[in-house]
């Protein structure tokens, strides 16, 4: 350590990349593993929408109407008719088996009855213990059989002397415009892949700063070490988590390159903002993997520290289960990972485009995380860099 | 046979021994349930908050709007003269969604024209969105269909012939299992098997992986305490866990064991061959940490495998959890008895016999990575 020159950010960022680059097994999982969970993940979701959803029949009427029903559900696109089975206890049968999702049950006499207006109940039946998939086939099959009723309304209107404008005006007194704003298509590439994606590496980010730190307190005195190639404790931590952040930075940018120009959603956001709001994301999560690698014994312990707090965190964002219903637990465990506040900005400066003024909460909320940790970090790297508490340090963890 | 039980009992001792191994196999699945259940212990969403622009202020479309507010799903929270003022309040993620009612949404209706509405909400936020555009839908159709049967019996149609016309069929859509449609009753029981699944894996790993080969008798007797103790996280997981969350189980605990036992000895015998292919210990336990959501989504559980590439679920079933967390979910939420789940209690059979031969295969192979700390190695 011979020249000032010789230190600095730059001195452990060097000293970093050197290590990264020398253990391939440390290579891998930094970098080809996070692209092939990212890929793994956007190949689930291709599709964007499922379609031909499978679905069984009990018609056990067999008319005309029943068939024309039954032709109506298999053409609409989310759906696909699989089975045409006798009763409902075979159809339950094929339902628990996984075989189909959803089962549409036509009673016995249904065209008779529907003719002398005794308005005859079809049933669908939806496994709602696979919520998102049954739910889609409950209101498609609705909306397949709403689209039978109508007709059969019109039909029904016009016999009784209704002009065809009447009947169509009737059948629907007060149509209801929807508007999916931001995801016109219900297109789950923008739910699920554009959330779960960021979520994943959040993951990667902690547990990599866990590794890194650690490293450094192998031995005794290699923390005093690391502040002195840094110059102080700050820019040594800075020169040390930045190649993860470049790597991570970068990842996270190709993840939302993959929904916004691969699956093609409109960007809608300031660019600007939403950059900084992933490269505050990334410093905050790397400040929340420091201060855990700072806080316990071993690597081993502060990656089980970083998988508790951040492997179950993208049930804790809000974005398939709305922050709105939970408890004050869950809200409080949510708030306190820096995905929470991000999501959010993301879909503020990304997706809707929403004024600055409106994200300032969550910036503040993030930018108080990245303080937070990345505050603690630093105290924890001066106190166990001084010689005489080393050892204290290590005992109590 | 003795020889045996006290090298489970060394086994175990290790186990407990061993700080990281601790944590990983005992005190993370305790934490785990208590910690995992609780965005979801609401089961479902209630009282969205939307925001309506009345520009008709009539008698009808007040009466549209208190039958909005009069949903479980949804609650009218602001009315207010303009849409921009209502995006405003949206933007500011005061509200969810909103609704307008143009002028002469009453005069239309009464004579018997389409009289159109229109809701907005944030369809990346697929629960909220289903919410207020159900409740929305189901309101205007109910006064719809109302008004309607007024106009046809005042014009003298029979009122059955009347009901007949406005809804000639009824339809009935009925949620088998999970009535409700909660999502703890749909997401609990699936995640803890992969949370089951991945602690075990990394409970291997930091107790085996870049370890030197045990003895024989202790190549038999780890394996058979960590499925053991994991036979009791079972009970814990999937019988104890829905029970005090007030999720629905049908099926039968001897089913379930039916079922778990051999995705234990898949998942016990995968992890010894990571822990053998395994460069360190904190390797294969970021591998795993990292894993979870991209597993839990490729199990079909909430996306389905219809429409996922098959090749890459193909592969992807290789890991025990991809077919084991349906058809844990059949076997205790939907009470499919175990013939509908003996493709995957055969699947997991094979896959445990077929990831023990490779583990011993390896482990005849022979790699002495790191010797033990001398901590784990004394009994």
């Amino acid at each position: 350590m011979s020249a000032s020159s010789d230190r600095g950010i730059w001195r452990v960022f060097r000293q970093e990349v050197r290590q990264i680059a020398s253990r391939r097994a440390l290579f891998v999982l930094l970098v080809p593993y996070p692209l092939l969970l990212l890929f793994v993940l956007t190949a689930t979701f291709h599709q964007e929408v499922p379609t031909g959803l499978p679905v069984a029949v009990v018609d056990q009427d067999g008319s005309t109407m029943s068939r024309q029903i039954v032709r109506m559900i298999d053409e609409t696109p989310d759906l696909a008719v699989v089975a045409k089975l006798p009763d409902l206890s075979e159809a339950r049968k094929a339902l628990v088996s996984n075989e189909v999702y959803g089962i549409v049950m036509i009673p016995p006499e249904m065209e008779r009855d529907l003719l002398a207006s005794k308005r005859p109940e079809i049933v669908v039946f939806h496994n709602s213990q696979m919520l998102t998939v049954g739910g889609i086939v409950a209101r498609a099959a609705g909306a397949a059989l709403g689209s039978f009723a109508a007709g059969v309304s019109i039909e029904l209107r016009e016999s009784q002397g209704q002009t065809a404008e009447e009947a169509e005006a009737g059948v629907n007194p007060i149509p209801v415009r929807q508007s999916p704003l931001f995801n016109p298509a219900l297109d789950y590439t923008q739910f699920l892949l554009a959330s779960s994606m960021p979520s994943v590496l959040q993951i990667f980010i902690c547990a990599s700063a866990v590794l890194a730190i650690s490293r450094e307190r192998r031995d005794r005195g290699g923390m005093a070490r690391f502040v002195a190639d840094g110059g102080c404790a700050w820019r040594a931590l800075i020169g040390k988590l930045a190649p993860y952040g470049m790597i991570y930075l970068v990842m996270l940018w190709g993840a939302d390159a993959i929904v916004f120009g691969y699956f093609g959603a409109p960007f809608r956001g300031d660019p600007v903002l939403y950059l900084l709001c992933s490269l505050l994301f990334v410093s905050a999560c790397l400040s929340l993997g420091a201060f855990l690698g700072l806080v316990s014994e071993s690597p081993l312990i502060g990656l089980g520290y970083a998988g508790i707090l951040t492997a179950p965190a993208f049930g804790f964002v809000g974005i398939s289960f709305p922050r709105m219903a939970m408890n004050g637990f869950a809200l409080a465990w949510g708030a306190a990972l820096p995905l929470t506040p991000y999501l959010q900005l993301r879909i503020d400066q990304a997706v809707r485009g929403a004024d600055a003024a409106m994200s300032l909460p969550a910036l503040g909320w993030l930018v108080a995380l990245w303080g937070l940790y990345g505050g603690l970090a630093l105290l924890l790297v001066r106190r166990q860099a001084r010689p005489h508490e080393i050892s204290a340090g290590e005992l109590s963890g | 046979m003795t020889v045996l039980f006290r090298a489970m009992w060394t086994a175990f001792r290790r186990l407990l021994a061993d700080k990281a191994a601790r944590a990983t196999m005992l005190l993370s699945i305790i934490l785990y349930s208590g910690i995992y259940p609780q965005p979801y212990v609401s089961e479902v969403v209630r009282d969205v908050p939307v925001a309506v622009v009345d520009q008709d202020g009539s008698s009808a479309s007040r009466d549209l709007i208190r039958r909005i507010d009069a949903t479980d799903s949804v609650a009218v929270v602001a009315a207010l003269p303009t849409l921009p003022d209502a995006q405003a309040l949206f933007f500011a993620r005061e509200v969810s969604g909103g609704v307008v009612i143009p002028p002469d949404f009453e005069r239309e209706l009464l004579d018997g024209n389409p009289s159109p509405i229109a809701v907005y909400g944030d369809a990346g936020y697929f629960l909220i969105y289903s919410a207020i555009s159900t409740a929305v839908s189901s309101a205007a159709g109910d006064l719809g269909a109302e008004v309607q049967y007024e106009r046809l019996t005042a014009a003298g149609v029979d009122p059955g012939v009347a009901m007949a016309m406005v809804s000639p069929v009824a339809i009935s859509s009925i949620a088998l299992f999970n009535p409700q449609g909660g999502y703890a009753s749909y997401v609990v029981p699936a995640a803890f098997v992969l949370i089951l699944q991945q602690t075990l894996l990394m409970g291997i790993g930091v107790l085996h992986a870049g370890r030197r080969a045990d003895r024989w008798i202790d190549a038999i007797a780890a394996p058979l305490v960590y499925i053991l103790l994991y036979g009791l996280w079972i009970a814990v997981t999937q019988i104890l866990l829905p029970f005090a969350y007030g999720i629905e189980r049908l099926g039968s605990w001897e089913q379930l064991y039916a079922l778990a036992i051999p995705f234990l000895l898949a998942v016990t015998a995968l992890g010894f061959v990571m822990a053998q292919l395994a460069p360190s210990r904190e390797a294969m336990v970021f591998t795993l940490v990292v894993m979870g959501v991209p597993l839990f989504f490729i199990s079909g559980i909430s996306w389905p495998v219809e429409s996922m590439p098959k090749p890459l679920w193909a592969i992807a079933a290789l890991i025990p959890s991809t077919t084991a967390i349906t058809a844990f979910v059949r076997v205790d939420q939907m009470g499919s008895g175990l013939a509908a789940v003996s493709g995957t209690i055969v699947w997991q059979l094979v896959l445990a016999a077929g990831y023990t031969l490779a583990a011993l295969l390896l482990r005849a192979r022979g790699r002495p990575l790191r010797a033990c700390p001398p901590e784990v190695r004394s009994r």
